[in-house]
């Protein structure tokens, strides 16, 4: 029993996760309309919160699993990261899905499904556990989208998101063949040391390259590859839209990094400067796009493709080394906080079906809400870039790996970039501050577990905004197995 | 008495009032004890810090060093001298002023928000003046950015969205490169684990920084400073801003946020990129001359009052740059005046402004006139701005600009010269009489309107208000050695830092 149990303690975050997910769907049905609204999320809490506990409590570290199972810095900042999201898109949940008649239990197993399979990612060690992890983590996430049953918009985003990521998926394990058959190993350490050796020397390389970038774009929703997004995130109920957003992009990172910057990082020199053209293109277009958007879901959405633009800029910029993997993990860390607060935040307003409100059903909300306005208008402060919020330390560092990569261009066009989304972003603050409210704005629910998990949040914002050390430590720690 | 850590405690206190602040959130009367207290305060704080600073020192003061964060070779890092301690007093007392004023009554609507954002905003003003580490400077002067936005956009008149985004974008646009600009100063420092941003380090290497390199960084600061400032052609914002912004709003933008630009010219870009200055320089002279011409040819034709005033801080804020620019003592002592000068007098101008419009709800010159015959103290303490403002002796205006003319007439660098530059300078003198003096006859003399008549002349607060900027600005113009005494020392050294020729590196 004590071998059995030390044999699986490397892995004890994922058990307990995917553990309190059965418990959940067996608990489910067993349980009343009323009372699955107060203990399905505890139990949802209850579980993540002990999966956080064990990683700190076993700390263990090395390779486990004959090899498959990789627990390192990076592991356990990812780790920590999709836990610390599930949990805040756990707590905004409740009082929408009953409200809404989601079925609760559904909603949270999903959730935590596919946070075993973020987690998965950033254990792997070859291409098969990541492709594993890749499809235990985006299929909850397509039935996420079409929780809601009978809205005909939440059917076909998730039809449409099934449909593309599917056939991105099938591109990608494409890829990981080439992959395997150029190098003979879907281990990432004998990739790179095969790479190492044969560089970008033939065409069957481009290939493998050109469709693991293109897969994995799909997943993180980079230009031109990011169609699927505005209409998943509109269909799909807030608090899921609130979840996907961030954690699936979180994990497409953490796979590009573990695919491309770990095992195909011999060829970063040919592929850095496509990913800086990618990553400029993907910020503008999402900028532009969201600029002239009416629906605040509809907004945050294209505001997000914008995100894994500047995320992107980091991971071209990898030739500075340590600097830029700490630039994308606390940059992924940071946006998770402040993308599923501001989407969260959406959760106020009372609307039909799974739409978004607009910029005009927010008008005067400062003045009916003002704890809930506050707490908005930070997370899109943040997500602007303007100090003292966490966002700008994110924005800060990345600029800095990507002008030392020689990337000044780049580092213009972020700055640029910014400065649109400023337009935007602050647009929604005009409509809550400084608008009045009309006849027949919606009405506004709250619930004191939402607004204290928001005030927390943005809390951390601020606070991680004004001291970002210990933070920075962490991602440049755990940055160091990847881009040491 | 000697206060250790009083530079943290200028920037502790505006923070510390936001909690009493939150308590008695629900009770207007209480939030506006609490706002004018703090504010007071901060104000006998930086009294008190103006107190031990020692003059004719050079080098930085009251020093306050601490890591934040390590790994990345950041610092708390705080500090005054001659340019700056002057600047801090002058931003508290326009602060208070403002409190007080908008505490009378002015602002009815959210008033807890509004001193929130008035005590928010202080910490971003001092800190901007006290800080060394160019990591913390931009965390200050973008924390001034979020609350005057609100500010204008909550609280101001009817086109207010229009002018807040504008104001917002603009500032962004500019700060925004300015990052990128600090991200290379940083980069540039060192390798990597002793990179810094600390201003006296920095300056120590800043033989590092290659011609090309101070090119373009310069120009990625300038043009930070320069929208903020704001120098033409980027000054389209502010007559905007000011026009939509509450009187408060207004005195505190033209007073203090438009003082960061001018101050981070000669904090920052100078010394620590002095080939950069000297390629930038012929454009900047040239640009500040046209503002000082065309500040004033359109104020000249300005119908609306609020707008005037404002078109009139462009033709100002040309003689700082043009003051700064010139590189010699005269013209840097006179645009370091004229920054303070500007702030009281200006500041005293929108203040006039807003009480009038407050009583008259009119603000178009044509509809205005006759008001001295119902307010003669009024009318005393707004000639009397008027008259600082365009600069006439005895009066704090005329030292500013009569210094930044002597400085731009020695000034003997590209293009034309000093002779050329310094008596078109000294043309826009001759056109603020000219505009400010005829505003001030259609305003206020001319016939007693009726419907003027029942109006009250100045409450006791607006005279509250008004005293301390009017004292200023007479002292500062018949005996302004002290404050020149305090701001040379330290303004010589960075001109030598600023033009030492064995740091020039050689200009491609």
């Amino acid at each position: 029993m004590t071998d059995l149990g030390s044999a699986l303690s490397p892995i004890a975050p994922e058990l307990i996760v995917a553990i309190t997910a059965c418990v959940l769907l067996v608990a489910d049905p067993l349980l009343s309309r009323t009372a699955s609204r107060t203990w399905l999320p505890a139990l949802t809490v209850i579980g993540l919160v002990a999966a956080l506990a064990s990683q700190v409590v076993l700390p263990r570290t090395g390779l486990f699993f004959s090899g498959f199972v990789n627990v390192d810095a990076f592991t356990n900042f990812f780790r920590a990261v999709f836990i610390v999201l599930a949990l805040f898109g756990t707590v905004v949940a409740p009082a929408y899905l009953f409200r809404k008649r989601v079925p609760a239990g559904e909603y949270y197993a999903t959730v935590l499904f596919s946070t075993l399979g973020a987690m998965t990612i950033a254990l792997a060690t070859d291409l098969i556990t990541l492709f594993v992890g890749l499809e235990l983590m985006t299929i909850p996430v397509y039935v996420l989208a079409g929780i809601q049953r009978r809205d005909r918009f939440a059917n076909e985003a998730a039809l449409k998101y099934f449909l593309l990521g599917a056939f991105s998926s099938g591109l990608l394990v494409y890829g990981f063949a080439w992959l395997f058959g150029i190098t003979g190993s879907t281990r990432f350490d004998e990739i790179a040391r095969s790479l190492q050796t044969t560089g970008l020397a033939n065409g069957p390389t481009i290939i493998a390259l050109a469709l693991i970038t293109v897969g994995l774009g799909f997943k993180a929703a980079v230009v031109p590859f990011h169609q699927w997004t505005p209409d998943a995130y509109e269909g799909a109920p807030t608090p899921a839209t609130a979840f996907m957003s961030v954690a699936p992009k979180a994990a497409a990172f953490a796979a590009i990094l573990r695919v491309l910057v770990s095992g195909m990082g011999p060829l970063a020199v040919d592929w850095s400067s496509v990913f800086a053209v990618l990553a400029a293109v993907t910020m503008t277009a999402g900028n532009i796009v969201a600029l002239v958007q009416t629906n605040t879901k509809r907004m945050l959405a294209y505001s997000s493709i914008a995100h894994t633009g500047y995320i992107l800029a980091a991971v071209a910029a990898t030739s500075a080394g340590a600097a830029a993997g700490a630039a994308v993990l606390f940059y992924v860390f940071a946006y998770g906080l402040m993308n599923l607060g501001a989407f969260a935040c959406l959760l106020y307003i009372d609307l039909e079906g799974t739409r978004g409100a607009t910029l005009d059903e927010l008008n005067g909300f400062a003045r009916r809400e003002p704890f809930g306005a506050l707490a908005f208008a930070i997370f899109l402060i943040s997500l602007t870039g303007i100090p003292p919020t966490v966002g700008f330390v994110a924005k800060f560092l990345v600029i800095q790996p990507v002008l030392d990569a020689g990337y000044a261009w780049l580092a213009v066009v972020l700055a640029l970039n910014a400065v649109l989304a400023a337009f935007y972003y602050l647009r929604v603050v005009v409509h809550m501050f400084m608008y009045d409210e009309e006849s027949g704005a919606p009405l506004l629910v709250s619930s004191r577990l939402l607004s204290f998990s928001l005030g927390l949040s943005a809390l951390a914002v601020l606070v991680f905004g004004i001291v970002p050390n210990s933070l920075y430590q962490w991602a440049l720690n755990a940055a160091s197995p990847i881009l040491p | 008495m000697t206060l250790d850590h009083i530079l943290t405690l200028l920037l502790v206190i505006p923070a510390a009032g936001l909690v009493p602040l939150f308590v008695f959130r629900a009770d207007p009367r209480a939030v506006k004890q609490v706002a004018i207290v703090t504010t007071f305060v901060e104000l006998l704080l930086s009294l008190q810090m103006l107190a031990q600073f020692k003059v004719g020192v050079a080098d930085f003061q009251l020093v306050e060093r601490a890591d934040w964060l390590p790994s990345l070779g950041i610092r708390y890092y705080l500090g005054v001298d001659g340019i700056s301690v002057l600047l801090v007093p002058m931003t508290t007392l326009l602060t208070f002023v403002s409190v007080l004023y908008s505490a009378g009554g002015v602002i009815k609507d959210r008033i807890t928000a509004f001193m929130a954002s008035f005590l928010i905003l202080e910490i971003g003003m001092v800190g901007v003046f006290i800080t060394l580490d160019l990591f913390l400077f931009y965390v200050m002067f973008e924390l001034m950015l979020v609350p005057m936005y609100l500010i204008i956009g909550i609280w101001g008149g009817s086109r207010r969205i229009y002018s807040t985004l504008k104001f917002v974008i603009f500032t962004l646009a500019g700060s925004l490169l300015m990052l990128v600009g600090i991200v290379a100063v940083w980069l540039q420092s060192g390798p990597e684990g002793s990179r810094t941003l600390s201003l006296p380090e920095l300056l120590e290497i800043r033989n590092r920084f290659s011609a090309e390199f101070q090119f373009w960084v310069f120009l990625a600061f300038g043009l930070a400073f320069a929208i903020k400032l704001p120098m033409f052609p980027f000054h389209t914002w502010l007559p905007d801003a000011h026009v939509e912004a509450p009187t408060a709003g207004s005195i505190i933008l033209a007073g203090v946020l438009l003082k960061a630009g001018g101050y981070g010219f000669l904090r920052f870009a100078l010394p620590l990129f002095p080939t950069g200055t000297q390629l930038w320089l012929p454009l900047i002279i040239v640009l500040s001359v046209i503002a000082i011409l065309y500040g004033a040819a359109v104020s000249t034709v300005q119908k609306d009052l609020k707008k005037l005033v404002a078109y009139s801080s462009v033709a100002h804020m040309g003689f700082v740059t043009l003051g700064i620019f010139v590189l010699n003592t005269q013209g840097a002592v006179g645009a370091v005046l004229q920054m303070l000068n500007h702030g009281f007098v200006t500041g005293a101008l929108f203040l006039f402004v807003g009480i009038q419009y407050e009583r008259t709800h009119r603000r178009v010159i044509a509809d205005l006139g006759g008001l001295a015959n119902h307010w003669p103290l009024y009318t005393t303490f707004f000639g009397i701005f008027v008259l600082a403002s365009l600069g006439l002796p005895g009066l704090n205006g005329f030292v500013g600009e009569f210094l930044v003319i002597l400085g731009t007439f020695q000034f003997g660098g590209v293009p034309l010269g000093g002779l050329f530059w310094g008596p078109l300078a000294a043309i826009g003198v001759i056109l603020a009489a000219i505009y400010l003096l005829w505003m001030f006859s259609r305003v206020m003399y001319g016939p007693a309107r009726d419907h003027y008549k029942g109006l009250p002349d100045l409450s006791p607060v607006e005279v509250a208000c008004a005293v301390p900027l009017l004292a200023l600005t007479v002292l500062l113009g018949v005996f302004p050695q002290p404050a020149i005494a305090i701001i040379e020392p330290s303004l010589d050294r960075m001109l030598k830092l600023a033009t030492d020729p064995t740091f020039l590196v050689a200009l491609r």
